[in-house]
């Protein structure tokens, strides 16, 4: 690598991938009509700048979905889009619809005042409806909450966009549970690839010490589920105790202030609700 | 070969034979020797006289001699059967290409998404 690309990525580094940067992606999808082009829907998506960005087209025939990503490069920007589409390709003998699946990947480089213009259907040339996307960047002034905003023109169109953020740290709240018997909630902020915490819960005057960390799922089976990140809020609670390398287990869940359950050998229930953490 | 034990169907045969040119001079003085003593032969091979005369009537040819027989040659046969094995496999070949399976037969990169910069 040269002296000016080491140059231009450290500057990338130090001024976009700094906390103070907020990345919005704005959307407007619109359709040809005969006299001026018909806008469908708008919407935005802000976010932490490694926010991402979910599309949804549904039609009677075709469903298409994208992942937008982008990696900022000094001046530009490299968008990226993992596509999952499925189109109708006819009925079977039994007279049962049949589609076909496609994946595949999208990489163009534009600079920060660019209009990409995403034709989900394919060829531009056959005049389908379009995606207009504009990516801004912006002082975040501490926030770092992933946002949505989207308006749908036309209430008969199945379209959507999804703010896509993978957590780096979670609000985990522990319970342990005996029979009818729970114990006080102990909240705890977790983050990911960060040493165990050791914890300890009380439960009709026993204490209960486990250790405790977050990590990442294994990569979903899936190859839809990869592509368009449907497991990007899931987290999994490794629960170990404080003395023995060989943990109990694991509980994976999404952050959606659902409580998982993990049996103990002890005979108790730990009960873990995980949530997103609180604005710092 | 016509003896006095052959069978009365065993005559009608020889009678369709004679008509169509087919005896020899013995044989064929062997079935008008029958034909005498025999009417309902003698009948059956009038009858099968009217029926070839109508058959050539039809043929546009009323005068001709004997019912021509249509005969296909093996070699001809064998040529047209290739030939319409070699026709039905390049029409399925070309409905394929064409309509074969479902789907669109657009390429498949035509129906993939693009991102167009402005």
């Amino acid at each position: 690598m040269g002296l000016s690309s080491f140059s231009n990525l450290l500057l990338a580094v130090v001024t976009l991938q700094g906390p103070g940067t907020r990345l919005t992606y704005r959307v407007r999808v619109i359709e040809p009509a005969a006299v001026a082009p018909r806008i469908l829907a708008s919407g935005a998506v802000s976010g932490p700048l490694d926010n991402e960005m979910r599309l949804t087209l549904r039609t009677d025939t075709a469903e298409v979905e994208a992942l937008f990503h982008l990696t900022p490069f000094g001046d530009t920007v490299s968008l990226g889009a993992d596509f999952f589409t499925r189109r109708r390709a006819g009925r079977s003998r039994r007279g049962l619809p049949l589609w076909e699946e496609d994946t595949y990947r999208r990489l163009v480089r534009i600079a920060w005042s660019d209009t990409a213009r995403i034709y989900p259907f394919g060829d531009s040339r056959r005049g389908g409806l379009w995606v207009e996307l504009i990516l801004e960047r912006q002082f975040a002034g501490g926030e770092g909450r992933a946002g949505e905003q989207f308006d749908l023109a036309d209430s008969t169109r199945d379209l959507r966009i999804e703010a896509v953020v993978r957590p780096r740290r979670a609000r985990v709240i522990l319970n342990l549970v005996r029979g009818d018997t729970v114990s006080g909630p102990r909240p705890i902020d977790l983050v990911l690839e960060e040493p165990p915490r050791v914890i300890q819960l009380v439960l009709m005057g026993r204490a209960t010490t486990l250790v405790v960390s977050v990590t990442r799922p294994d990569p979903s089976r899936s190859s839809r589920d990869r592509a368009l990140g449907l497991d990007a809020d899931v987290l999994c609670l490794r629960v170990a105790p404080p003395d023995a390398p060989e943990p109990f287990g694991s509980i994976c869940g999404r952050l959606n202030n659902v409580a998982r359950q993990l049996a103990l050998p002890t005979g108790d229930t730990l009960a873990a609700t995980f949530a997103w953490p609180g604005a710092r | 070969m016509a003896g006095p034990d052959v069978s009365h169907q065993q005559w009608l045969v020889q009678i369709d034979a004679e008509l169509d040119g087919e005896l020899s001079l013995m044989e064929r003085a062997a079935l008008a020797k029958h034909l005498v003593t025999c009417a309902h032969c003698a009948g059956a091979r009038a009858s099968q006289l009217e029926v070839r005369v109508a058959l050539a009537r039809s043929a546009g040819n009323p005068h001709a001699f004997v019912v021509p027989r249509p005969s296909i040659r093996a070699g001809t046969l064998m040529v047209w059967v290739i030939a319409a094995l070699a026709i039905g496999a390049l029409g399925g070949w070309l409905a394929d290409r064409r309509w074969g399976g479902p789907g669109s037969g657009a390429p498949l990169e035509e129906t993939r998404g693009t991102i167009v910069v402005q």
